[in-house]
Formats: structure tokens, C-alpha cells, sequence
């Protein structure tokens, strides 16, 4: 029998420096085709681990940097497009990162370096996954209850990391609610979420409504 | 001082993994060693740190160097080299920077666990390590060091088991694994406390500064690299348009005669003007520094070079816009039209002075944000947690996810 007990857990990430860093976008592309699949994972992923007070215009650290720093807002928005939920391996992401800014430049001059102190940082993350204690009941309600308790980093955990700890398109909210409590109805919802276009939080706020609508 | 003192203040997660982490670490040994008891920021930090440490079941030391005079004027040319000012360092300085971290090895236990040394100052007691993990602090900016001096310190940090850095741009290429851990403030020591009004006003008055105006602040050191002058010249800009007070509040500077130059050279800037507050503050004045941030309407940290710059955290977390330079570790605390402006010359200033100026609605907005970006990024609770996720990390090395 299924185990009717969710345990949320919550997680955060130690950032790691490696030390090599970009000041235009032809050193970028250099760096990015050696840096380690760690870093660029970390850049494309970091965005929805960090509590954000306010948010970023772009959900990963390349097309930020290329939006704030570099001001080059086409090439940007090409970045921002590259959802990277949809990448089981990271060599794959890493081509087609390379690849989009390699296009860009065909079209366009490279953009002028940018001034001392807004080089792009080439880091990488360790996480450290905590055990809350925070555990449901087989009651839905209890779930609800639970899910809005635990930080949000809890949803990343549960959400977007569970995608890498698997190695499928999986969450473990949607996985739970099929297999444990049987509520294929509601498991199906939240599996369909796209997690790229949102926040820890939003996605949080979006979950608990569908389990509300469904109660 | 608890953990729990900062329920429903810092993160809830946060203090669930301090929490988790310590029991996994209880009974162990932790030691920090520094250069000073007090004074500066890390002084500051660890006064407020250790107890915390100790309340959550670790066997925390803090232990300062002793040094004399000859010592510090060494590590003063290191840190400044460090930072790519001042002269090469002398074989005769390095050998009494050898020698005072040598005595301090004999007095001191170093026997722990885990071992956090803090700058430049301790950081060859490294060569008296018998057992532990060996952590590296580097709280200052050596991004574009001296290269001879970077060269001999390197060789000293390289034998830590890790470092850290406060910004990613301080760090330097290093074959020991480098953390990112920003500084933070500490929302219940008595610089950052709740304050009640009437104990503002009271202080203003015992300062001399009427609340009649608008009122500008600048809390900052008398120092070329703080550009009070540009304050000065940016209060005069915003002042033809609205009509307000600036307060240049700093500590005083007996031992140290550039800071005396600058400080003469601001009076001189400042005089004929009654809307001008220069402020001489002594050491050890938190709650001043508290009641000034709190009664301000803007706060500036027009800096041309910073290390962290903590004193924006401080007036984010009292819900005060800031404007300040593009440099260090402000862009980490200021977000660029939310939390404040960063500014890059006295007009820049000037205008972002009017804009606020004309619009309570923006500064109440931005106020709400900066006290929330503080909260959750930049809190005492983080450090706690960040120096407890580093220590497993360092324990379990090469693993990229770890589960406690």
C-alpha cells in the first residue's frame, strides 16, 4: 500500500565561485563552452531557488546579464525563451545556449564589453536539502494546510528539482496525489503547470488553488 | 540572545535548516578568529553571531589576535595592498606578520572542528592546523590586488580547506573551493531595533537637527571613497527645487589624517549653511546611528569604492530609499528603481533626490521593498545558516546535493 504520508522537504543553495568571468559576449561563449554542466545549470536554474523580493525581468542569469549588463534586449528575449525543464541533459542546454548567441551574432556586431564590476561571474551551487519535519496526513486538506506551511523552497524541491532527482518530467506533488491519496483529477492539473513561467511562490499560490477548487 | 528571538522576523525556512543543521553538527567544535574585539564590521557581526551559535548547541570559541602596534601597521599596508593601493610588502614585514601569527599560534587553541579565520590579519595560522576543517573568511575586496602581495598571501590561503567571499567580483582563481556569502545586518542589535518616534526626535534634538525639512543622510566614515563632497554638491542641486536638511554623520577621525583632510574640507564646503548637519559621532553609537536612519526621508551612499556597504542594508531595513553608488556590494542591495537608485555623479544624485522628493507615494513604496529585499536576503539568520551549509559542504566534499 502506497504510503499516504508526504514529507515536505525544503531546500537553499551555497554558491560556489570558479573564478572566471566574462566582460563581453565573445568571452561569455568562450567560457561557456568549457565552464563545468554545474555552472550552467546553476545559471539556468538559480532563478527559482532565490526568494526574490522583487522579480528579475528574466528567469535565467544569461539573459539577465545580457539584458542588464550588455543591453542587448533581442538577444535577450532569444535567452529567456530557452526553458530549461525541457533539457534532460545539460550538454543539450549548453548547445543551445551557444547556439542562440553563435545566431546573433552572425546578425549583429558583438555588443561593446561592459564596465569593471558587472563582468558575468561563471558560478556553480551546491544544495543542501533539509528535512522539515512538516508532513501530511492521507487528507487533502491536510496537504493544502501543509504546502502553504513549508517555505518555498519546498515547491523547488518538490517541483522543479524533483525533474533532475527523477530524470522524467515528474513532480512529486502530482506523483503523491495520483499514487497515494487517488486523485488522478488533481494530480493531472498540477503536473500540466509549466513550471519555467513561474516563481517558487506563484507556483505555490497556483497549486493550492487548483487543490481549493478541487476541495 | 535565541534563535527564537527571531520568529516572525527572519525566514521561516531559514531558521528550520539552522535548526536541522546544528542537530546534525551538535557538540561540535566551532572557533573563530579575528583581529579585533571591537570595532568594524566583523568585530560587529561576530558579537552578535557567536552567542547564536552557542544557542543552537554548538561549542563556539571567539578568539582575537594579540598584536602590537608594529603588527597592525603591517596588516594596514597588506590590506591596503590587498586592495591595490599603497606600497609592496617588505621582507621585514612579512616576517612580523610571520612572527605575531606564530606567538598568537602558541597562545591560542586551536584545536576544533571547524575553524572560520577572519581577513588577512590571522590568516597564517593555517601553518598551526592539526585537525579540522580550515575556512578562510575574506571580508574585504581583493579583486585587483598587488600582484607580489596577492602572490604570498596565496600561497598562505591556498592550504585552507575553503574560503569566502562577500561579492563574486572580490574573489580571486583559487585550486580551494570559494563560497559566495554576503554580509548581513542584524535586525535586533541596537543599530537596527525597533525605535519608537518620540525616541527619535529626542535624539535629533540632542544632536541639533530640527525635523522641520525633508532630511537627507549620509552615514559614512570622512573618506575620499565615501565622496561626501558629492553629497554635498547633489543636496545643493535637489535644494534649489525643494527646500530640505542633509546630515553628513561619521565617526571621528583622530587617527587618521586623511580622514581629517576630508573632514576639513567638508566644514569648509559645508559652512554658512544651517541646513547642513555635520555630525561627529563616537564610537559605539548604534542607537544615534539608528534614530538618524529612522528619521531620515532619503538615505545616500554616494560611494566610489565600497567593500559591502552594510549601512544600506541598514537604512533598507528602516524602510528608507537609498541612493547610492554603482560600486561594491550597493547594486546587491539596492535594485535600480525599486529599493533606490544608483547613481553614478552628484547630478545623478541630485535628480534621483527631486524625484523622490516629489513623490511620498515612491518613497513609502520603495521604503516597503527595501525592508523586504533586506529580510529576505540580508539578515543575521542567513549567515547562521550559510556558515552551517559550508561546513557540511566542506565535510562532504564533491557532492553537489546534499541531504541532512
Amino acid at each position: 500500500m502506497a504510503d499516504k504520508t508526504f514529507r515536505f522537504h525544503e531546500c537553499f543553495a551555497l554558491t560556489t565561485l570558479t573564478g572566471r568571468k566574462a566582460s563581453d559576449i565573445l568571452e561569455l561563449i568562450d567560457i561557456m563552452k568549457t565552464a563545468s554542466s554545474s555552472s550552467i545549470f546553476h545559471h539556468m536554474h538559480q532563478y527559482f531557488l532565490k526568494p526574490h523580493a522583487v522579480m528579475p525581468e528574466y528567469p535565467n542569469d544569461f539573459a539577465e546579464w545580457v539584458s542588464e549588463a550588455l543591453g542587448e534586449p533581442l538577444l535577450a528575449e532569444a535567452l529567456a525563451n530557452v526553458n530549461p525543464f525541457e533539457f534532460t541533459d545539460i550538454e543539450d542546454l549548453r548547445a543551445e545556449l551557444l547556439r542562440i548567441i553563435e545566431e546573433y551574432l552572425k546578425a549583429y556586431p558583438p555588443p561593446r564589453p561592459v564596465s569593471p564590476g558587472r563582468e558575468f561571474m561563471f558560478n556553480e551551487g551546491i544544495t543542501i536539502v533539509i528535512p522539515t519535519g512538516i508532513e501530511s496526513g492521507p487528507q487533502l486538506h491536510d496537504f493544502l494546510q501543509k504546502l502553504r506551511e513549508a517555505d518555498y523552497s519546498s515547491v523547488y524541491f518538490h517541483f522543479y528539482e524533483s525533474r533532475l532527482r527523477l530524470g522524467r518530467p515528474v513532480d512529486d506533488f502530482s506523483e503523491f496525489l495520483l499514487t497515494s491519496l487517488e486523485r488522478p483529477g488533481i494530480a493531472a492539473k498540477i503536473k500540466s503547470l509549466d513550471p519555467y513561467m513561474y516563481t517558487t511562490e506563484v507556483l505555490r499560490g497556483k497549486i493550492a488553488a487548483l487543490i481549493e477548487e478541487e476541495l | 540572545m535565541s534563535l527564537r528571538d527571531y520568529e516572525g522576523i527572519a525566514e521561516p525556512g531559514d531558521l528550520r535548516a539552522i535548526e536541522k543543521m546544528a542537530g546534525a553538527l551538535s557538540g561540535k567544535k566551532m572557533l573563530h578568529v579575528n583581529s579585533t574585539a571591537a570595532g568594524g564590521g566583523v568585530a560587529e557581526l561576530l558579537v552578535r553571531m557567536v552567542p547564536l551559535f552557542k544557542d543552537i548547541g554548538l561549542d563556539v570559541r571567539w578568539e582575537v589576535m594579540q598584536a602590537d602596534r608594529a603588527f597592525f601597521e603591517v596588516t594596514k599596508n597588506i590590506h591596503n595592498s590587498l586592495q591595490g593601493r599603497g606600497s609592496p610588502i617588505t621582507r621585514e614585514m612579512w616576517e612580523t606578520y610571520g612572527a605575531v601569527n606564530g606567538a598568537n599560534a602558541a597562545r591560542i587553541d586551536l584545536d576544533a572542528d571547524f575553524v572560520v579565520i577572519h581577513d588577512p590579519q590571522p590568516a597564517m595560522l593555517i601553518d598551526f592546523k592539526t585537525r579540522g576543517t580550515w575556512l578562510w573568511r575574506c571580508h574585504i575586496d581583493i579583486s585587483t590586488p598587488e600582484r607580489v602581495t596577492w602572490h604570498f598571501l596565496k600561497g598562505i590561503v591556498e592550504k585552507y580547506d575553503g574560503s569566502v567571499f562577500s561579492v563574486a567580483n572580490f574573489a580571486q582563481s583559487l585550486p580551494i573551493q570559494q563560497f559566495l556569502m554576503q554580509p548581513t545586518i542584524d535586525p535586533l542589535a541596537e543599530k537596527n531595533a525597533h525605535l519608537e518616534d518620540e525616541e527619535v526626535r529626542v535624539i535629533y534634538e540632542r544632536l541639533g537637527v530640527p525635523m522641520d525639512k525633508p532630511i537627507l543622510l549620509q552615514v559614512s566614515r570622512f573618506d575620499p571613497f565615501k565622496d561626501p563632497l558629492g553629497v554635498i554638491e547633489a543636496y545643493r542641486l535637489a535644494k534649489k527645487y525643494h527646500d530640505c536638511r542633509l546630515v553628513l554623520a561619521g565617526g571621528t577621525a583622530t587617527d587618521d589624517p586623511e580622514g581629517e583632510k576630508v573632514l576639513a574640507e567638508v566644514q569648509e564646503r559645508a559652512a554658512g549653511d544651517p541646513d547642513i548637519h555635520i555630525l561627529l559621532l563616537p564610537p559605539f553609537s548604534d542607537r544615534d546611528v539608528n534614530a538618524l536612519q529612522r528619521g531620515a526621508t532619503i538615505v545616500l551612499q554616494k560611494s566610489t569604492r565600497e567593500g559591502f556597504g552594510l549601512v544600506v542594508a541598514e537604512a533598507l531595513w528602516k524602510k528608507k530609499p537609498v541612493i547610492g553608488g554603482d560600486v561594491g556590494g550597493i547594486p546587491l542591495q539596492i535594485i535600480e528603481g525599486v529599493t533606490g537608485y544608483l547613481v553614478h555623479s552628484p547630478e545623478g544624485a541630485a535628480y534621483r533626490i527631486r524625484q523622490l522628493l516629489e513623490d511620498p507615494e515612491r518613497v513609502r513604496r520603495m521604503g516597503e521593498a527595501g525592508r523586504e529585499h533586506i529580510r529576505r536576503n540580508f539578515l543575521i539568520t542567513r549567515n547562521l545558516r550559510n556558515y552551517l551549509g559550508i561546513w557540511t559542504a566542506l565535510e562532504k566534499k564533491n557532492e553537489k546535493v546534499i541531504y541532512i
